[in-house]
């Protein structure tokens, strides 16, 4: 198992303007997920169901209040400051907005070359190669090294951005609504991506969205949040449709229609 | 599906046209569109194909002199094109009703929903304030808003992206406009919210006989919407049609390659 999430519960402390404390309802409440190797979970839910924050928690950016996450069978938040590194070199994220996730004044070299600098001693003409490799992986040239974020268009930084995620060869990449902010072109195209370094690398991706398409064809297993709360947890992805939880039910008929002939408004 | 199928908006041979140190630049290149009463016609395309840029040349939101807008856009036999700021800015919100892609950045943030709402219906109308508020408070409950009374003290950060994109469109359906233009409505939202609002839009034409220009990069909504579809690509029409006849038979190679690469799903296993 790589990954494993037992009863995980977090609430975000508000203070007032006059401090006091404000009670919150909890944003995660006895969630529990499992990753296996080489596998990719989605994770389904409306906005505000906790989705982002549950892979915050698994990224160790969030210390959870109770329970535990293990990463390769080791506790990310109780380990040592040594093996918390070592466990982070094999879980990377990327994000919905690919502007905001990279330094507008670096370049795509500075910008992919930063996990490799903090884990690996390379020398200069070694890690300009590397980054020529990775940058050819996610489908760009070795020559936008020199090309600054604001010289990319949405999906040639969103591909930066797994480039950097999968420079280090991780073991979990998060990919928190990656593919949201993308059209249907760039969008197919990331896709396509993502599961071409699946294979080549045995990745395992946790694949949190609200477009059920894009998870249902990304994914082997579908998870679905509430209010907090896990509701739904399909290993095979069809269970979803047949699920008979309100939540589940109402994402499911909320799905577009390919077709015309099969609208779901029933208004006309 | 209405019987007066008149043309509310008559777009013809519109190109735009930006200004450059190193000459000009065709944003979009010779767009013809119709649109009936009642109707809704999908715009779809990938980012930077010139879908935003035609909403904007509609309403006439560009500075003339960077960007220059040729051609003829027609609203009820009445040229917009070249119309002075004043005329025009009658038109805006009156006749033609824009909602936005991100909700959030529609609104200032420093009035409140209501102070918004009231001073959009009294530019336009010779209602009172407490009529337009009574207006205003219904046409909110009309989006199935809860507690319409309560929103209109609100501030736009206190409502969700949701709930603010139906806002917007319960400020346009009040004013009944002729067109509305919806531009990206459902892609800042969750699937639950964009059945929503879809629904919201459907119900705006169906009882108001409003037309739309829906544009959208999701099949899946044109799909679910739109009577008509126009393809584009890199500031052109590729393809004009019927929404079924796009989706049984389409002509143009970017239409099909649209078609097949997106993700599906098996829907007959509900």
């Amino acid at each position: 198992m790589l990954l494993q999430v037992n009863g995980v519960t977090h609430t975000y402390r508000e203070t007032s303007l006059f401090r006091r404390r404000v009670a919150k309802a909890p944003v995660l409440s006895n969630v529990s997920l499992t990753i296996e190797e080489g596998k990719c979970v989605g994770l389904l839910g409306t906005s505000g169901a906790g989705k982002s924050t549950l892979g915050k928690v698994i990224l160790g950016l969030q210390a959870p209040q109770q329970g535990q996450v293990l990463f390769q069978g080791e506790d990310l938040y109780q380990a040592s400051a040594h093996t918390r590194k070592r466990l982070r070199r094999d879980l990377q994220v990327v994000f919905q907005d690919c502007y905001s996730s990279v330094n507008p004044r670096m370049t795509a070299e500075q910008i992919i070359g930063e996990p490799l600098e903090n884990y690996e001693r390379l020398s200069v003409g070694e890690q300009k190669r590397r980054i020529g490799d990775l940058l050819e992986m996610v489908g760009l040239t070795p020559a936008d090294m020199r090309k600054y974020p604001y010289q990319f268009s949405g999906g040639q930084l969103q591909r930066i951005n797994i480039a950097r995620a999968i420079a280090l060869k991780p073991k979990l990449i998060v990919l928190d609504e990656s593919v949201s902010s993308l059209d249907m072109v760039n969008q197919t195209l990331i896709l396509d991506l993502f599961r071409e370094l699946q294979s080549a690398f045995g990745l395992s991706y946790l694949f949190i969205t609200h477009d059920i398409k894009a998870a249902y064809s990304i994914s082997d297993a579908l998870a679905v949040m509430e209010k907090g709360k896990m509701v739904e947890m399909c290993h095979d992805k069809n269970g979803i449709f047949t699920s008979e939880h309100p939540a589940v039910k109402s994402l499911v008929s909320s799905i577009l229609p390919e077709h015309p002939r099969q609208r779901v408004l029933l208004s006309r | 599906m209405n019987g007066q199928q008149s043309k509310v908006l008559q777009i013809s041979g519109l190109n735009v046209k930006v200004k450059g140190k190193h000459g000009t630049l065709a944003l979009l290149q010779d767009i013809d569109l119709d649109l009936k009463r009642g109707q809704v016609l999908g715009l779809v395309g990938e980012s930077g194909s010139g879908k935003t840029v035609t909403c904007h040349s509609i309403m006439q939101l560009f500075d003339p002199h960077q960007i220059m807008v040729e051609g003829s856009i027609r609203l009820h036999d009445r040229e917009l094109n070249g119309l002075p700021e004043q005329e025009m800015r009658r038109i805006r919100g009156k006749e033609i009703a824009l909602i936005m892609q991100n909700p959030i950045s529609a609104f200032t943030p420093v009035y409140t929903i209501g102070v918004q709402f009231v001073e959009t219906i009294r530019t336009h109308s010779d209602l009172t304030k407490k009529e337009a508020h009574e207006l205003a408070v219904t046409s909110l409950a009309s989006v199935n808003l809860p507690e319409p009374d309560k929103l209109m003290k609100q501030y736009p950060f206190q409502l969700s992206g949701g709930m603010l994109q139906r806002v917007m469109i319960a400020i346009s359906m009040c004013l009944r406009p002729s067109v509305v233009i919806a531009d990206e409505p459902t892609t800042a939202l969750d699937v639950v919210n964009q059945l929503q609002v879809l629904r919201q839009l459907d119900r705006l034409r169906t009882e108001c006989g409003t037309s739309i220009l829906l544009i959208s990069h999701d099949l899946g909504v044109i799909s679910e919407l739109a009577d008509e579809v126009a393809i584009m690509q890199q500031g052109r029409i590729v393809e004009k049609a019927d929404v079924f006849q796009l989706f049984d038979q389409p002509q143009h190679a970017y239409t099909k390659k649209l078609l097949n690469t997106r993700p599906t799903i098996p829907m007959n296993n509900q």
